[in-house]
């Protein structure tokens, strides 16, 4: 094979040559590191390239395999994961100027478990400022989505859709608080899942609005989500939220076979008068593809969806400006100029918004359960549109324009990040905007803890459509 | 409901020690209003009957407690 083809294996396929020593992890590491050099300049994907470490744990990974200390499909294995998780002795920027040289003591329990994996960390990656999602200014270059580089590649883990999309690394660790995985992989074309909060530790990671914080994986197929998901869930001592039940196989439960699995269709999504008429289409087109592979189909209402956006921003608000109270008062204006607007909005916030917003909250989960009982999995678009351009400037001119940004697509990701549930990008389509076509998601939502049913159905959808196999034009 | 004025606003800033000046005064005021907005619209009919607990799945107990 030939060695610059590299990068564009599956995970799971580069993880299998490697095991059976046909590649060495050092040619694939090599192969990354040369692409990233080769194509980076363009996207700003990567905030740190590690590259001595890289090598350094590929040459031990290497070793390791050739004694026959094999540990598991990554191991040996290039990854990258979004700057808002701790890397022992690797700085960790969170996107921010203000952390441009914070290097942590150790790493995030993620990383950690990676790490025990065997896979090799390439780098971190960019991303909007503390995980906000509405930051202009990157203080280490503006990420830009490979399939059109005027375009966004997606917030706030934009690095990792970028770079994942982009064959920059085998597979990703997002994070998503509002949509911040979901959004990146339906910009991108990758499938990210949010899981179930608890599932994955959030120790060292960076907060965002805690009681909605969670990483995941984003990777080009579902089966590398399924693998990444495998060697980072489980319970962590270190994050009292997580899970105490046993974690399935993930990769083994994506047996291809969907028969008699009950989809909802979520109508408060389908009637979005803010969905684009392509997208619907596809959205469509996704669940009669879907029907032919046996599921059945019904739809479920869910009110409370069309608030979710503006009920997510009371929360994450007031959380992350907790997390910031300090550097409000003496840093502020080394921030960027929205992620200023947003914390110190949620700074001032009335305690009975936030409380309202919590009930609605409760009643959103009520809800989105309810519909649950009726149904299986829940489908909808994972966003209204494909990506659309870099935004230009900061700042906010009208009341009406911060109405647009706390409603419309962001209540279709929202939803489920207030009731805690699961949910997954996977790509579902074209969408021809401007003489480009940009990929869009179909996302699908389940029960807590039924991230393996997420993943079996996802997988099914894709090994029946060619989606996954199209690349982006870098 | 009445949008706030930049003056409630940025006597709001002043209850938590921030001193909120233009531009983000204006812009500050105009998401604020936003939300209590959108906000004020959403009423279910259940919302005095419930409690507004952060998710923690209810059948597994927290380590630290």
């Amino acid at each position: 094979m030939n060695k610059a083809d590299l990068p564009f294996l599956s995970a799971a396929a580069l993880g299998e040559l490697i095991r059976k020593q046909e590649i060495s992890p050092v040619e694939a590491t090599a192969a990354y590191l040369g692409r990233i050099d080769a194509v980076d300049g363009k996207l700003h994907s990567y905030i740190t390239v590690c590259r001595d470490e890289a090598m350094q744990a590929a040459r031990a990974a290497e070793q390791a395999i050739a004694h026959g200390e094999w540990r598991g499909p990554l191991h040996g294995v290039p990854y990258a994961v979004k700057d808002q998780f701790w890397t022992k002795g690797i700085r960790t920027t969170g996107g921010s100027r203000l952390l441009a040289d914070f290097i942590p003591g150790e790493d995030a329990t993620v990383v950690a478990r990676l790490h025990a994996a065997g896979a090799i960390l390439l780098g971190k990656l960019n991303m909007s400022e503390f995980a906000t999602g509405n930051s202009v200014d990157h203080p280490f270059g503006t990420p830009h989505n490979p399939w059109d580089l005027e375009r966004n590649a997606g917030t706030s883990s934009s690095g990792s859709g970028a770079a994942t999309a982009a064959f920059l690394c085998a597979t990703s660790l997002g994070e998503d608080t509002g949509g911040s995985i979901r959004n990146p992989a339906n910009n991108c074309g990758l499938v990210g899942l949010r899981p179930t909060w608890g599932l994955v530790s959030r120790y060292g990671m960076m907060g965002a609005g805690w009681s909605m914080d969670i990483g995941g994986p984003m990777a080009r197929s579902v089966e590398d989500c399924a693998l990444t998901l495998q060697a980072i869930a489980g319970y962590d001592p270190r994050d009292p939220y997580t899970t105490r039940q046993s974690i399935p196989d993930y990769r083994a439960g994506l047996t291809g076979r969907i028969e008699g699995v009950r989809l909802g269709i979520v109508k408060e999504a389908m009637d979005a008068d803010f969905v684009h008429p392509q997208v619907k289409a596809a959205m469509s087109k996704a669940v009669a593809d879907m029907k032919e592979l046996g599921v059945s189909v019904d739809q479920v209402s869910i009110p409370l969806m069309t608030s979710a956006a503006a009920v997510t921003r009371a929360i994450i608000g007031v959380e992350s400006a907790s997390l910031h109270h300090n550097w409000l008062r003496t840093r502020l204006h080394e921030y960027d100029h929205n992620v200023q607007i947003d914390f110190l909005t949620g700074a001032i916030m009335p305690a009975q918004l936030y409380y309202k917003a919590q009930k609605i909250r409760a009643l959103t989960r009520q809800q989105v359960l309810a519909a649950l009982k009726k149904v299986d999995v829940l489908v909808l678009s994972s966003s209204s549109e494909p990506a659309p351009l870099l935004p230009k400037e900061a700042g906010l001119k009208s009341k009406d324009e911060a109405r647009q940004r706390m409603s419309g697509r962001r209540s279709l990701t929202g939803v489920f990040n207030l009731a805690n549930v699961p949910a997954l990008s996977v790509p579902c389509g074209f969408v021809s905007v401007e003489g480009k076509e940009l990929p869009i998601g179909l996302q699908l939502a389940g029960r807590p803890f039924e991230d393996g049913l997420l993943l079996r159905v996802a997988h099914a959808y894709e090994q029946a459509t060619l989606w996954h196999t199209r690349r982006p034009p870098i | 409901m009445a949008d706030l004025t930049q003056n409630e606003v940025k006597s709001l800033g002043r209850a938590v020690g921030v001193e909120l000046e233009e531009p983000l005064l204006t812009e500050v005021t105009y998401n604020l209003n936003a939300l209590r907005e959108l906000l004020d619209d959403v009423n279910p009919p259940e919302l005095d009957h419930v409690e507004p607990l952060p998710i923690i799945a209810p059948h597994e107990r927290i380590s630290h407690e």
